[in-house]
């Protein structure tokens, strides 16, 4: 546990950079907040800039440090120190350990175990530590929110501030009996957190950046010169690598959407519903349009189509594997 | 308002606004998102009448405020219009009534409030509008944060100031009413989108006490029926020049105002504010950079491992304080000025607030290049810095062009201007 006197001497000249990956609504911007809230010294939390949507993958940053001119940057962070995941079926989704310094700590609300975590993000100069949050978040409050849960596993591998300055936070933060579990909820979890050092890991060197240099231009994507028409692009060509075919909005549902051909009349009363596009239909040889089912990659289940089809010929079924509890209550 | 069940009214809140529904008596220290600490910051100045019309990313400061006029708190006429046209029009001629009015938007809403913005100028009305800077949807729509607010409607005659983080943007929605009302001119205060309007960051509140002694009202206009007048009437050529001229007269004036204004909030709160704040100017390489917003944060960090350059932070850009910025420079003996900003200007001259810091250099010909950097929210980091510095070092004149863009993709491979 570093002391008021040790981070002071500590963090005089380096920042302790946080990163939080949630889905929407999973609290993640909360839990970077308690650690600024927590922290005995200077820092701020920013979330990734954009539109969140309920369930939709979710950056959040926090920034530490005992010099405050270190933390005035309002750069995003780069290069994090530990990174938290609150939704293990984010890791196949998003590359969560990208900048993780050498030595880090990757932390996972998971039941998994260190050899498949580590497949999956392929590196092997990180320590892992995981917590089984949704089993304690079920028993403690009865319902799937974790982001508090998954600090008390943080300050277990990475004491940057005590239990009690934690719970203090929460206290101030929340009121009465939601506080009390929040509070008994994180001191579980410092308990029951699975540590899986990395043999010979290097120690993490705070005079070390480890941003890859100008990542935040996105090298790799057309540059100026090689836009056609910059703004316009049309719908049949695939020129620019951005735009809403590129978001996976599928994994952010919990329910798949399962579409019955024998009751279907071809109304497209769906396909003009849809807000993604997830309906698909071809034109047959006769010259209409024929419905050929459900683009699963894109459907995010807002269950429109469910609600406006007239003839039942669209039902729901709970989404199979890890996403099935990627959706918070 | 949110109906639950039939008959029952369940009365909504949001949780961050909820310090402010007491009084504040002491100084309170707290985190908060940069849009509800300005309508906390607008909640204590007691406006009359707030009249907004939502926009990304300035839809949390208005939120907050209806929460806190739902609640009773505040004994203001919310009114909801359905265009940003409207709610400065709206806006404008409550403050004629003698109003204390507020209003907000950003990028798109500024455009479409651009009709109605001259008559809060000419009728010298004491109206405070927070802007949180948005890109132009040009090329493409855009909702994050760019400067394009200075390329149009900065002439105006709208005193415009900019704030670094949300401390700064807090204390700007107390200052802006100050200075609204010492210079009977309207008063844009203006935060990064998102980089400010959407971050979590510690901020100290002003006591509700405090607040009420920095801004007394004090109304200069009425509507009275028994002394019926017109505003804004037809005047023939015989008139007209005359009317700006008064305007320009009493403008001149407004700098001196800004600066008693942050001599008495600093007696109030401590904190220190000026026109042009300055950092580490006395350095071996004789050099500064020179921007305004939050992107001075990012170059303080910088800084703290690069002692040999220094930074000159603007914070009032409308009026320009031209003469401040040559004194600052001289003094200094300041020969290179790094310029930074996130708009560029598309006519091959320098982009806008290049061509204002241009303008006060231009008897002192002190070098200068200006970089175009982190246009649409991209971020604006050590690399591009780094990289200023050392272009810098080799200017020795000011011949070809005197601004480039950084952090852009020439190709896939290859980042514009970077060898």
């Amino acid at each position: 546990m570093l002391t008021p006197e040790q981070i002071k001497e500590e963090l005089k000249e380096h920042v302790i950079n946080l990163r939080f990956h949630a889905r929407g609504g999973q609290g993640g911007v909360t839990a970077s907040n308690l650690c600024v809230e927590a922290f005995y010294g200077y820092g701020v939390c920013q979330p990734l800039f954009g539109a969140e949507r309920m369930g939709s993958p979710t950056e959040s940053y926090v920034r530490l440090s005992a010099n405050d001119d270190l933390v005035r940057s309002n750069e995003q962070v780069y290069a994090p120190h530990a990174v938290a995941v609150l939704d293990p079926s984010l890791l196949g989704e998003i590359d969560v350990t990208a900048g993780l310094a050498p030595g880090g700590w990757l932390i996972v609300n998971t039941v998994m175990d260190q050899k498949t975590i580590q497949d999956i993000v392929g590196r092997k100069d990180i320590n892992i530590a995981t917590i089984d949050a949704l089993n304690i978040a079920m028993e403690i409050f009865g319902r799937n929110i974790t982001n508090t849960i998954i600090l008390g596993a943080l300050i277990r591998v990475a004491p940057i501030f005590s239990m009690d300055a934690l719970a203090d936070a929460i206290m101030r933060r929340f009121k009465g009996e939601i506080a009390g579990k929040n509070v008994a909820a994180i001191k579980r979890a410092y308990e029951e957190t699975c540590i899986y050092e990395t043999p010979n890991a290097p120690a993490i060197d705070f005079t070390k950046d480890t941003k890859v240099p100008w990542q935040q231009v996105f090298p790799g994507l057309p540059g100026y010169k090689e836009l056609d028409k910059a703004g316009v692009w049309y719908c049949d060509e695939d020129v620019i690598e951005i735009g809403s075919k590129q978001v996976i909005t599928g994994s952010w549902g919990e329910w798949d959407m399962i579409w019955d051909e024998e009751k279907c009349t071809d109304c497209a009363q769906c396909w003009y519903i849809c807000p993604d596009f997830a309906i698909i239909r071809e034109k047959g040889e006769d010259g209409l349009w024929h419905m050929k089912g459900i683009d699963q990659s894109h459907c995010k289940s807002c269950q429109n189509c469910l609600e406006i089809c007239p003839v039942e010929a669209i039902s729901k079924r709970l989404k199979q594997g890890p996403a099935a509890c990627a959706a918070p209550e | 308002m949110c109906r639950s069940g039939i008959g029952e009214v369940k009365r909504m809140s949001i949780e961050p606004m909820r310090i402010f529904f007491k009084e504040i008596k002491e100084p309170i220290e707290t985190t908060m998102i940069g849009n509800y600490a300005v309508a906390g910051g607008v909640t204590q100045t007691d406006p009359d009448v707030i009249c907004a019309f939502p926009i990304t990313p300035q839809t949390q400061s208005v939120e907050g405020l209806s929460d806190v006029v739902h609640h009773g708190r505040l004994k203001a006429a919310f009114v909801n219009v359905e265009s940003e046209l409207a709610a400065m029009s709206f806006s404008t001629a409550a403050c004629a009534a003698g109003a204390r009015a507020f209003t907000a938007t950003a990028s798109q809403g500024y455009l479409l409030m651009t009709e109605a913005l001259p008559m809060a100028v000419g009728w010298r009305l004491p109206l405070t509008m927070m802007l949180s800077a948005r890109a132009f949807n040009s090329p493409n729509l855009s909702i994050w944060n760019s400067w394009e607010y200075t390329q149009t409607n900065s002439e105006l005659g709208w005193n415009i100031i900019v704030s670094e983080n949300v401390q700064e943007t807090y204390d700007a929605a107390i200052i802006s009413v100050m200075i609204s009302e010492d210079s009977l001119f309207p008063t844009i205060f203006v935060h990064d989108g998102f980089i400010i309007s959407h971050s979590v960051q510690n901020l100290t509140l002003i006591p509700d006490e405090r607040v009420r002694r920095m801004t007394p009202k004090k109304p200069r206009h009425t509507i009275d029926p028994s002394k019926p007048g017109t505003w804004g009437g037809i005047v023939t050529p015989s008139y007209f020049m005359e009317g700006r001229a008064q305007l320009e007269e009493a403008k001149q004036l407004v700098l001196g105002q800004m600066v008693d204004v942050f001599k008495k909030f600093k007696a109030e709160t401590g904190r220190d504010y000026n026109l042009i704040e300055t950092y580490n100017l006395d350095n071996s390489s004789k050099t500064a950079f020179c921007t305004m917003g939050s992107v001075c944060g990012n170059i303080i960090s910088w800084m703290t491992k690069n002692k040999d350059i220094g930074l000159i932070k603007i914070r009032a850009f409308r009026p320009f304080p031209y003469e401040e910025l040559r004194k600052i420079v001289e003094e200094h003996n300041i020969e290179k000025l790094i310029l930074l900003e996130k708009s560029d200007s598309l006519n091959g001259m320098l982009p806008p607030f290049s061509m204002s810091v241009a303008s006060a250099l231009y008897p002192l010909g002190t070098l200068f290049r200006s970089f175009i950097v982190g246009l649409g929210g991209r971020d604006v980091t050590r690399d591009e810095f780094g990289v200023m510095k050392k272009k810098m070092e080799a200017v020795k004149d000011m011949k070809g062009q005197l601004y480039q863009y950084l952090g852009v993709r020439e190709t896939k491979e290859k980042i514009y201007g970077v060898d």
